[in-house]
């Protein structure tokens, strides 16, 4: 895993469960499970432990860890899921195969403008982290289009929250960024006490402080892993199977948090919401 | 005085009852030949993505033809696409603003008279059906379509569900259960687009106008979607009427739609129902739509009503 945070953590239980189906009747499978606090060495540490292990295969949540097992450079086969736009990184091993997804963060911004007048969009993410970099650098890409002021909001360690305390964007967009995550409660609270929108890629667990989450399921990224690490270990190549990215998604609208922000949802945009919390 | 003989006052009571049946009988079958004279003119609309606006703007409407005709102009919201037929019968309309496979269905069903089609803002008195995707998904033909999620509109919708269908069956979808994971209706022509949009379906169906309409308002939206097929052009709305009320009145409502772009206080209205003009509408215009709709679903009906 990237990081200990619940949307890896329900990929792994879909992988977990369909894997065990598919293996019914045969020798168990044994799985190590390594959640990393999300940084390189971290990273890197988990990767080499699997591989000191002489495991048949391995399994990552999220590009970083990922790229981690792939720089190792070992032969043992690689299945990633929950890798965002995996079509975009140059994946250089014959070895590595997997799934991963896409939101259109286009539509995060849509949404945005059609509760509040955005004239600046603030976007938590992780420098260290590859897939959340990325997701920042097409939220630039499209501010810049729409002439939208971002504010950087760089998370590496816990500390880093306070810088939130004094951010003055309109509204507020979580990248998929584990460490953000990983503090995600306290993320909100403080975004709360300014009355500040936020939107984010991974669902809100606690269905609170999020005002809107568009997210990719996690459970058909961990059954597709499921399938293909399945597959893998029956014989068949990485190098044969496809990568997959899932574009389906979720739109879930939290009700209870645009009251408290003093929103007023149009009843055109709620019914576009797959989910609404009240 | 001289009686007349039993059988002669028994003959002329004979032809004094008949004529009194006779009279009877004309009286109550008259109103099926005559023309309606109403003291108000109920006019049903079909919903939009916007109900509020939309009711709005047919308002500014409504009341600029009760001044020119004299006559009241009211109007109504009729529930959902499929049941404007019934509503037609059940609210006792006299008329409405119809999308064209309601249209094609009044004009069949209930020998409505398309009378004019309002031309938008961009021009198009008529609009046409649109399949499309993102552009960043692979998909770009019918075998990639495979597998995916569509989105319709509604069953009544030429653009959001005929033409698809209709273009599916003909590039050999037998059945689109069996080839899409899923499909759903989004009950308007905007959500369609924002479901392709978020990714909630990969394939979507709208009306053109609604399409360039949204694109229009967000230019962002244009870049991120492909349109893989598109169907002829129909009138996108049409004011339709029973042909039961008076040719006059029907000739006076027409005209004054047709001529409002030429007055002052009419132009104002039109710009408040967001229109340029109204344009003359005929009965060919909807040939197309009965014979899609005989290809597609066997017969001009509801699917699935």
């Amino acid at each position: 895993m990237t990081g200990d945070i619940p949307y890896y953590g329900a990929i792994h239980e879909a992988f977990v469960n369909e894997i065990n189906k598919r293996s019914a009747g045969e020798e168990k499978i044994e799985i190590v499970l390594q959640r990393p606090f999300p940084n390189s060495i971290s990273w890197s540490n988990a990767a080499r432990k699997l591989i000191a292990f002489d495991v048949d295969l391995i399994v990552t949540y999220g590009s970083p860890a990922a790229l981690a097992v792939i720089h190792e450079k070992s032969s043992i086969p690689l299945v990633y899921a929950g890798f965002y736009e995996p079509e975009e990184v140059a994946i250089n091993s014959k070895y590595a195969t997997g799934c991963g997804f896409k939101v259109p963060l286009s539509s995060i911004l849509r949404y945005f403008k059609r509760v509040k007048d955005v004239n600046s969009l603030g976007v938590v993410f992780s420098s260290i982290e590859e897939d959340s970099v990325r997701q920042f650098d097409t939220m630039k890409r499209l501010t810049e289009q729409q002439g939208i002021k971002i504010a950087k909001m760089d998370i590496q360690a816990q500390s880093d929250l306070d810088k939130l305390k004094t951010q003055q964007s309109d509204v507020v967009f979580i990248t998929g960024s584990s460490l953000a995550h990983l503090w995600l409660d306290d993320l909100v609270t403080i975004l709360e006490k300014q009355q500040v929108p936020v939107a984010d890629i991974f669902p809100d667990e606690n269905e609170a402080g999020v005002l809107m989450t568009l997210f990719q399921p996690s459970d058909t990224q961990g059954e597709m892993a499921a399938e293909m690490a399945w597959q893998i270990l029956t014989g068949t190549r990485p190098a044969d199977l496809a990568t997959q990215t899932f574009r389906d998604t979720e739109l879930v609208f939290n009700l209870i948090e645009a009251k408290r922000l003093g929103i007023n949802f149009p009843i055109q945009l709620l019914i576009e919401a797959t989910r609404v919390i009240e | 005085m001289r009686h007349a003989p039993p059988l002669t006052r028994r003959f002329w009571r004979f032809l004094f009852t008949c004529l009194l049946i006779w009279i009877f009988t004309l009286a109550t079958a008259l109103p099926v030949f005559a023309f309606e004279q109403p003291e108000e003119l109920l006019i049903g609309i079909e919903p939009e993505h916007n109900i509020f606006d939309q009711m709005q703007r047919y308002r500014y409407l409504a009341d600029y033809l009760s001044d020119q005709l004299g006559i009241k102009v009211k109007l109504t919201i009729m529930s959902r696409y499929g049941e404007v037929i019934k509503r037609f019968k059940t609210l006792r309309l006299q008329g409405a603003f119809l999308t064209s496979y309601t249209a094609t269905m009044g004009i069949k069903e209930l020998q409505l008279e398309p009378l004019v089609n309002p031309v938008n803002l961009l021009g198009e008195s008529k609009s046409q059906g649109f399949i499309f995707v993102r552009k960043d998904s692979d998909i770009r033909s019918m075998n990639d379509m495979r597998g995916g999620s569509i989105v319709f509109v509604d069953p009544a919708s030429m653009e959001g569900y005929l033409f698809p269908l209709s273009f599916l069956q003909q590039h050999g979808v037998k059945d689109i259960n069996a080839y899409f994971s899923r499909y759903f209706f989004s009950g308007s022509h905007a959500s369609a687009v924002f479901a392709v949009l978020d990714g909630r379906a990969d394939i979507g169906s709208a009306k053109s106008t609604a399409y360039y309409q949204l694109i229009q308002n967000d230019p962002s939206i244009g870049p991120e979607l492909e349109i893989l097929a598109q169907s002829p052009k129909v009138p996108e709305v049409t004011l339709c009427i029973k042909t039961e009320i008076a040719q006059d009145l029907r000739e006076r409502l027409a005209g004054v739609l047709l001529h409002m772009d030429q007055t002052p206080d009419g132009k104002k209205v039109l710009q408040q129902f967001k229109a340029l003009r109204f344009v003359k509408s005929s009965k060919e215009d909807f040939t197309i739509i009965e014979k899609m709709a005989q290809e597609a679903l066997g017969s001009l009906t509801v699917h699935g009503k």
